[in-house]
Parts: structure tokens; C-alpha cells; sequence
């Protein structure tokens, strides 16, 4: 142990110990700090510059932000993206939930069913939002095809304001519902079951037992699954841009599509870059929330 | 036995609901514009395969296809490398002031962040390193977006291995180097397997910044290329059904493959 040689040996093995956690760690930090931290500063820096035709020509503080305050086609994006966001994360969670306690016991049509939903969630969303232009077009779409089969007439969605909103958010629940089911899913059937028999065996009716003591237990579970999808969902631009482009009128136009259209199709690249640090805010708020939720599930 | 019987019926319409606007895409791809707009067939009654034909002939489906394996294969494996050597050290070294702990929670922050919020700045940053629509751009981008989340996901598998497993190797001579590599490491193989597949199909079907950073088909993806076709043929629904087929089949055909690897990944761990 005290031989000189053998220590040294011991020794340079154990720098190389020392510093081995640092050199793990470097390049993926490294990395991350240059091509997203790096960014999210610029972009705050972005967002108080005045730009005209992509060129940075003047710093206006705070400006950009008032701009945002008073401009209607912000004001109406926003209220868009809410009621898009409420709506499609309140349908799917109920839809997931409903499911999942649906099919808590295993039975044999469960493998089929979890096989197919998965299809929803993989497919690249520009073509989820192909397959919906598909079915909603007036005059080559499955709704009209079959409309006109029993007599009806062509279906008219995604030219009308509110069925082309409508028409998102079912795309929106086609498409994440599983997730919620899924998620929902796993947690119920973790659950520890004797407090359940055990209230059954009380004389608790399903719905008592369902109400008093599986939904408390699944809450954090439900709460993860629901701020992750609220996060996700405030960042939905694929779909609408391929489904309507914002359109008709207004109606669509999440504030993902009204940013990007801001920046790189009128160059207003400062109020644009507004635009997405409100958005950043947001999912920001909702994101620390999350991994609170997150720490306290899985130490 | 009531109850039993409502879950076929639920199974069946969930299959119903799920399947038929794929029945659709897959039937108007394979119909003529006259059939799909004049005629307004439920089946193609005369199948044909010319609307796949064009996109490869005259579209270039072929170049994104080859742009999306390249740039999707390049940026997972190098996510895949340096995410799960950060992932070690998060989960198996103490640094002074918590220095694991905390970078870890600034990837997760990271990680659950949508992109899009660092579209403006990203641009600007491939502009300026002269990376606009090329294989290179869209590969560092990727490679940040997805190492955030595989440091994440192999954090997680990592704390599962019993750590008694390194240090008996580390007694028997192994360094804590070669104890990562010889012991940790083939004991995390699930889970890299887990994380491959979802980093791939997230990297395969990511559009928005594909959209801003490319602009030809020299460096255009499928989802990109898929997109700007139907952009310019608004009312070509042959040539847009077939397009969403061929930039769907790849990942889903995948997905199905990998299945069980992939439901932790979309939950992002929250639940195993």
C-alpha cells in the first residue's frame, strides 16, 4: 500500500476518476448551452430589437411587449390558443380517463387496442393533418362522400370559422387521446389494490370507490400527464399550418402560426420573437409546475 | 358478461375511429383525381399506383427521404453517445454544489419547453454560421433537441441498475471508467433501445424547424418536402393522399415494430 510506485499508479487512476464526471457531462452541456440556452437569451435580446427586412436596426426596449397589449390579431391568437388548448386537453383527458378505467382489466381485446392507438401518436402530425383535410374536404372528403351515399349534401368544415375550429381540436383528441388513455392507463393499473377491496368489501358502490379512492390516487399521475399535453399543446404548429394555415379569417390562427407568420413571412422578426417569448413564459410557468409534480413522483 | 360484450363494441369503435381516416388516406391515394372528385368513390374501383410514381419521378421523394434517414440517423446517434455519458454522471457522481442535480433539472426544463420558442434565434444562429438548408444545420439542432431528453430517459434507467453491481467490478480492477462501460452500460441496453425509438420517431416527424432551416431539396426532409408539395397543389388530392402515405408509412411501420420501447418514452417517464 505505501509503495511509492503502486500509490502512483493509484494516484493517476484516481485523477482520472476525479475528472471523469466533468468530461462525461461536457459535451452534452455544452451543446445544449450553445444551441438552446444561447438562443432562448438571444431571442429575449431579438425581442427588443426593431427589425426591418430581417436586419436588427434599433434597440426599443420594452416596446415590442405595449405593441403586443394593443394588437387585436394578438389578443384574438391568444384567446384562440386558449380555448384550443382547454378544450382539446379537457376532451382528451376525460376521453383518456374514461377509457382507461375501461379497460383496466386485461382482457383479450386489450392488446389489439393499445397496438392500434399507438398509430395515432407516431405518425408525422403534417400528415395527421393530411389525413383530416382528406376527411373534411367539401368535395373529395369521407364526411361528403359518405353524406352524399345516404342523400345528404357536401359537408362543408374547414371553410366555415367555427367547424374549422372544431374540426382542429377533434384532430387534436384523434390524435393525443391515446397518450392520455395510455398514461392513464399504467398509472391505474400501478395503484396498490387493497385499499380498493377493502372499501369494497365496506359496501362503497363503484362510483364511490372510483370517487373517493382511485381518483385521489391517480391525481398526480392525471396532473403530469395534463400539464406535459398543456405544454405540448400551446406549442401545436404542424397541424394547423398543413390543416388551414390560420384560416378562415382568423379562426385557426394559434399564436405558433401567427408568430412564425410575423417573423418569416412579414420579416417583423423583433415583435415576432415577442410573440414566442410570451409564449415561452407561458410553458415556462406551466413547466416548473410540471417538475415539481415530476420530483415528487419519482424521487 | 354485459360488460363484457360493451368492450367489443368499444373496442370496435375505437378500431373504427383510429382506422378509417388511414382507410381513407391509403384509398384516395390509390384513386385517379377524376374518381375522387367526380365519381366520389368509397373504395378505389380503379386502383392505381401512378400518384406514387410521380413523387418519386418528379417530386424528389427520393432526396427527402434520404436527407430525413441521414439527418435523423446522424443526430439520434450522436444524442444517444453524449446524452448517455451525461446521464452517467448525473446519475452516479455527486459534484461540488450539486452541480449533477441541477444540470439535470435544467435539461429536464429544457426538455419539456415546446422548441418553437427558440425558432427566431435558432435561425438566426444557423444564418449566421452559414448552416441554412443544410444536412448540418438541421443535425445540430436535432442533436440538442434529443440530448436533452436521452439524458433524461438514461438517467432514469441508470438509477435502476444497482450500483453495488460497478463497485464489486471497481474492487475486482475495472476503473470507473471501464465500470461504466463493461457493467453499466450493457445493463442499460433496454433502455437505450427505448430511447433510440423515441428520439427517432420524434427527430423523423419534426417539421417546424425543418420548415424555417431548409428551403431546397438539397437538404429538405419528408415531413418538409411533404409539406411544401401540398403547399403548391392545393387541389391535387391524389398526389397529396399519396404523399401523406409515403411520409407516414416509414415511422408508423416502425413504431409498430418497436411498440413496447415506446410508451415510457411518450410519457416521458412519469409513468413506467
Amino acid at each position: 500500500m505505501s509503495s511509492s510506485t503502486l500509490g502512483n499508479i493509484k494516484l493517476k487512476a484516481k485523477d482520472i476518476d476525479h475528472i471523469l464526471p466533468y468530461l462525461l457531462l461536457a459535451p452534452s452541456v455544452l451543446i445544449v448551452l450553445c444551441v438552446l440556452v444561447f438562443p432562448m437569451w438571444d431571442g429575449l435580446r431579438a425581442s427588443m430589437m426593431n427589425y426591418k427586412y430581417g436586419n436588427a436596426v434599433s434597440f426599443v426596449g420594452l416596446d415590442n411587449y405595449r405593441r403586443l397589449l394593443t394588437d387585436l390579431q394578438f389578443l384574438n391568437s391568444l384567446w384562440v390558443t386558449l380555448k384550443f388548448v382547454t378544450l382539446s386537453v379537457a376532451i382528451e383527458t376525460v376521453l383518456g380517463l374514461a377509457l382507461a378505467l375501461f379497460f383496466q382489466h386485461e382482457f383479450p381485446g386489450i392488446r389489439i387496442v393499445r397496438t392500434i392507438v399507438i398509430i395515432p401518436m407516431v405518425i408525422t402530425p403534417v400528415v395527421v393533418a393530411i389525413l383530416f383535410r382528406l376527411i373534411y374536404a367539401s368535395d373529395a372528403g369521407m364526411f361528403s362522400a359518405l353524406s352524399l351515399l345516404f342523400g345528404g349534401q357536401q359537408v362543408q368544415i374547414l371553410g366555415q370559422p367555427v367547424p374549422a375550429f372544431l374540426g382542429l381540436v377533434a384532430l387534436d383528441v384523434w390524435e393525443w387521446t391515446p397518450l392520455m388513455f395510455l398514461i392513464t392507463l399504467a398509472g391505474l393499473q400501478s395503484l396498490p389494490q387493497e385499499p380498493l377491496e377493502a372499501a369494497r368489501v365496506d359496501g362503497a358502490s363503484s362510483w364511490e370507490v372510483f370517487a373517493h379512492h382511485v381518483l385521489p390516487m391517480l391525481k398526480p399521475v392525471l396532473a403530469i400527464a395534463m400539464v406535459l399535453r398543456t405544454i405540448d399543446a400551446f406549442g401545436t404548429f404542424d397541424q394547423v399550418f398543413v390543416l388551414t394555415r390560420g384560416g378562415p379569417g382568423e379562426a385557426t390562427r394559434l399564436l405558433s402560426i401567427l408568430g412564425y407568420e410575423t417573423s418569416f413571412k412579414y420579416l417583423a422578426t423583433g415583435y415576432g420573437a415577442a410573440m414566442f417569448v410570451m409564449i415561452g413564459i407561458v410553458c415556462l410557468a406551466f413547466a416548473i409546475v410540471a417538475l415539481r409534480a415530476l420530483r415528487r413522483v419519482q424521487p | 358478461m354485459k360488460l363484457e360484450k360493451l368492450r367489443y363494441v368499444l373496442v370496435a369503435i375505437i378500431l373504427a375511429v383510429v382506422l378509417s381516416p388511414l382507410y381513407w388516406l391509403i384509398a384516395t391515394s390509390l384513386k385517379s383525381n377524376k374518381e375522387i372528385t367526380q365519381d366520389g368513390t368509397l373504395y378505389p374501383h380503379e386502383p392505381t399506383i401512378e400518384n406514387y410514381l410521380n413523387l418519386f419521378l418528379h417530386k424528389q421523394f427520393a432526396d427527402y427521404l434520404i436527407n430525413s434517414l441521414v439527418i435523423t440517423s446522424v443526430s439520434v446517434f450522436l444524442a444517444l453517445v453524449f446524452g448517455t455519458m451525461g446521464a452517467y454522471t448525473i446519475a452516479r457522481f455527486t459534484l461540488p454544489f450539486n452541480l449533477e442535480k441541477k444540470t439535470g433539472m435544467l435539461l429536464l426544463l429544457l426538455r419539456i419547453i415546446p422548441p418553437i420558442i427558440i425558432l427566431i434565434p435558432v435561425y438566426l444562429l444557423m444564418l449566421r454560421l452559414n448552416l441554412l438548408d443544410t444536412w448540418l444545420g438541421l443535425i445540430i439542432t436535432y442533436t440538442s433537441f434529443n440530448m436533452t431528453f436521452c439524458v433524461w430517459m438514461m438517467e432514469s434507467f441508470f438509477r435502476e441498475i444497482p450500483i453495488d453491481l460497478e463497485e464489486a467490478a471497481m474492487v475486482d480492477g475495472d476503473t470507473r471508467l471501464t465500470a461504466f462501460v463493461r457493467i453499466a452500460l450493457p445493463l442499460a441496453a433496454p433502455g437505450l433501445a427505448a430511447t433510440t425509438v423515441f428520439a427517432v420517431i420524434t427527430t423523423f416527424n419534426e417539421f417546424l424547424f425543418a420548415l424555417a432551416l431548409t428551403a431546397t431539396p438539397h437538404a429538405m426532409t419528408l415531413p418538409r418536402g411533404t409539406a411544401t408539395l401540398i403547399g403548391r397543389i392545393d387541389t391535387d388530392w391524389a398526389s397529396m393522399a399519396a404523399a401523406g402515405v409515403l411520409g407516414a408509412t416509414p415511422i408508423v411501420l416502425f413504431a409498430l415494430f418497436v411498440q413496447r420501447h415506446l410508451v415510457r418514452g411518450l410519457t416521458m417517464g412519469a409513468v413506467k
